[in-house]
């Protein structure tokens, strides 16, 4: 009774997943080796990684993947090197065939295509942005971005006009006719994504795309990709190995691990209620204020007072270096307290003529080696920027509101960058 | 005590011997046509080089120098050393040999080029290629002269003939190491945008394996220039048949006039074809 109303649901979805979904992935694995077709018939289905390479001489890299990906979606693969995040973006391609199972495209199964449709399908369909770019060296921006229409065979005229257009949407206007050499990292991967634009594809596969640009530059670059994606509503596909990436762009996350996907979802579900322990260090260690130390992030500070000088003196320091405030020290550069532009005017005014009577002799203060996270608590509870000490009381140096904020930010990126 | 076994002798020299008469016996026609036509393109080609008033080849040679080198005087000096081969009296000697090392290289570049293309596609291929382009560079070339001589007889055929066998291998080698150092994003992203195989040849590899190409192109020639002596044996005319009739007759100036001539022809070929290459591999960037 339950199998064969089980097998009138399943009939029932088939129509929906033909018709609705952009990608669907069913089944698939990819085994790398000779004996690849043994580990696929035998036992070993169910064997780790490592006993498949023991006992078959054969990688397994990815296991039983499936997956539903919406029209104008985008969806992001995560994982770190060796989850076979990689190679599950190619099968999509069949730039790697799968070992088993199937991919579908707009509702067909194009692992069934024979070499002239699925040349269709990468020439029309869907198209790729590289890790390493994979442009072509002798050939100027222009020519790199209409190599997809150029293959086609689109003529000369048309397809300049279309690649053009590319150009002008990631902001390449004026250097059409460079070589790729003589860009930077991130307008070398502009041209890629240029390039990808350019057929106008309805699925965009993007295999790190960010991961060789340096933090600002990929910064931005994900910004522009938010907005770019807002606008044009293609299906994307994103491959990752950083959470904060994955997090920034993704609709859903696919996360995996040695060639599974171990948790599918928002970000939000993912970030609330990790699947396992691995998703949930991958989600802890996305957090900086748990590693990162106030010596880490301090800063010098812009103006820096002594104790014997004279408010006027103060107070033009302050105005012609821009601060709303300074810390004045001690001739040893011991802390003694911190002063406002506000309340040396009024000093003035009131004609005192110490910097004592303008001072909050209680600043906001922490050690060098506190974390980012106890930091918070001193940050709202002060206007002041936090003075670093040593501690013996020494000066060393400041960590602004602001500075926190950014670190955060910066060093997930620069973690990631290695 | 220990010599070899007469029972394991292999009777290799027998069997060649026996292919060669069965060849000439059965195919001799075929080789005589192919012979003839050969003839008859290198004796268009000597006629071609043969026709050229030497004011316009010394000037040619020295713009093309200059051109490619980018110094004037590497042009004067290039242009100078063909007016001393002049001056020797061997004008027209150098341009007969000219006309065979253009025809051999010509005729090695069409054969080696596309064979170094399907050298690169295939791993196969290449496995048993490899051994065959060993052999055709340590062979002794006069080897190869004598059946060489059996097929086409006497004359220039020969000589271009053995040329092309001693002179091909650098530009097969050359192409299939080009093509497969292509980096593999690259080709990969190609293929990604759909290329066919002919588009991913013409589009990618040939022109990123470029710089290669060239190198092998001129290795070549190189080698072809290196080949006239001995292809004068075997009744080749030009700057070989001097050095060899200057040894025989133990003329040791005219030997000296005539060997440094080819060394002359092999220094202005080598450094144009060679800044020819060089500047295909600085217009693609330093590789990366």
């Amino acid at each position: 009774m339950e199998e064969s109303r089980l097998e009138v649901s399943e009939e029932a979805e088939t129509p929906r997943d033909v018709m609705d979904y952009s990608v669907e992935v069913r089944g698939l694995w990819k085994v790398f080796g000779p004996r690849s077709n043994e580990v696929m018939d035998g036992d070993l289905r169910r064997a780790s990684k490592d006993e498949i390479l023991e006992k078959a001489g054969c990688v397994l890299a990815l296991r039983d993947i499936s997956f539903q990906v919406e029209r104008g979606e985008f969806f992001v693969l995560m994982g770190l090197s060796g989850s076979g995040k990689s190679t599950l973006i190619r099968c999509l391609l069949r730039l790697i065939e799968p070992t088993v199972g199937k991919v579908f495209i707009n509702g067909e199964d194009i692992c069934s295509y024979n070499k002239a449709r699925l040349m269709h399908l990468r020439r029309h369909t869907v198209s790729m942005v590289f890790q390493h770019f994979g442009l072509l060296p002798h050939c100027t921006v222009i020519d790199n971005v209409a190599y997809g229409l150029k293959i086609r065979g689109m003529p000369k005229k048309e397809r300049y006009e279309r690649a053009q257009e590319a150009i002008e949407t990631v902001g390449l206007k004026g250097w059409e006719h460079y070589l790729p050499n003589s860009l930077s990292g991130g307008m070398q991967q502009r041209v890629g994504l240029a390039r990808a634009l350019a057929t106008d594809p309805q699925i965009l596969l993007m295999d790190e795309p960010f991961s060789g640009l340096d933090p600002l530059i990929r910064r931005q670059m994900q910004d522009e990709l938010v907005e770019l994606q807002d606008r044009l509503r293609k299906t994307v596909i994103f491959v990752t190995h950083d959470l904060y990436e994955a997090l920034k762009l993704g609709c859903r996350i696919a996360i995996m691990r040695d060639g599974e996907i171990i948790q599918l979802g928002t970000p939000e579900e993912i970030i609330t209620d990790p699947a396992d322990d691995y998703v949930r260090e991958f989600v802890q260690d996305a957090s900086p204020a748990k590693v990162l130390t106030a010596g880490k992030i301090m800063e010098e500070p812009e103006l820096l007072l002594y104790e014997w000088q004279g408010p006027k003196a103060a107070h033009h320091m302050l105005r012609s270096s821009k601060q709303d405030h300074a810390f004045v020290v001690s001739k040893s550069r011991q802390l003694v307290g911190i002063v406002t532009r506000e309340r040396i005017r009024e000093t003035i005014e009131r004609g005192a003529s110490s910097l004592r009577d303008a001072m909050d002799e209680e600043p906001p203060t922490c050690t060098p080696d506190m974390l980012v996270e106890e930091l918070f608590p001193i940050a709202s509870s002060t206007p002041y920027p936090i003075a670093v000490l040593d501690e013996n009381g020494r000066f060393l140096g400041v960590i602004h509101n602001r500075t926190i904020l950014d670190s955060m930010i910066q060093d997930r990126e620069e973690k990631t960058d290695v | 005590m220990y010599e070899f076994p007469e029972a394991l002798s292999v009777p290799l020299s027998d069997w060649v011997d026996a292919v060669m008469s069965w060849l000439l016996t059965n195919w001799g026609t075929l080789f005589d046509a192919v012979g003839k036509a050969l003839l008859q393109m290198l004796l268009y080609v000597e006629r071609f080089f043969l026709l050229l008033p030497w004011p316009l080849v010394v000037a040619g040679v020295g713009l093309a120098a200059w051109r490619t080198l980018g110094k004037w005087w590497s042009g004067a000096v290039m242009a100078g050393l063909l007016m001393v081969i002049g001056s020797f009296g061997y004008w027209k000697l150098a341009m007969m040999t000219l006309a065979i090392v253009t025809s051999a290289v010509v005729i090695s570049l069409a054969i080696g080029i596309p064979m170094g293309i399907v050298m690169a596609r295939s791993d196969f291929v290449e496995s048993t290629i490899r051994p065959v382009l060993d052999a055709m560079q340590t062979m002794p070339s006069f080897v190869y002269l004598i059946p060489a001589l059996m097929f086409f007889g006497l004359g220039k055929v020969p000589a271009v003939f053995a040329t092309i066998i001693y002179a091909m291998p650098p530009v097969i080698r050359l192409t299939n190491v080009g093509i497969r150092q292509v980096p593999s994003s690259v080709v990969e992203a190609a293929e990604a945008f759909g290329s066919s195989s002919w588009q991913l040849l013409f589009n990618v590899q040939l022109p990123l394996a470029r710089p290669s190409i060239m190198v092998g192109i001129n290795q070549t020639t190189m080698m072809a220039l290196s080949m006239v002596v001995i292809a004068s044996m075997i009744g080749a005319r030009g700057l070989g048949l001097e050095v060899l009739l200057a040894i025989n007759r133990i003329e040791v100036g005219r030997g000296f006039e005539a060997g440094l001539s080819i060394v002359f022809l092999a220094i202005i070929i080598d450094r144009i074809t060679h800044a020819l290459a060089a500047r295909q591999q600085k217009t693609l960037g330093g590789g990366s």
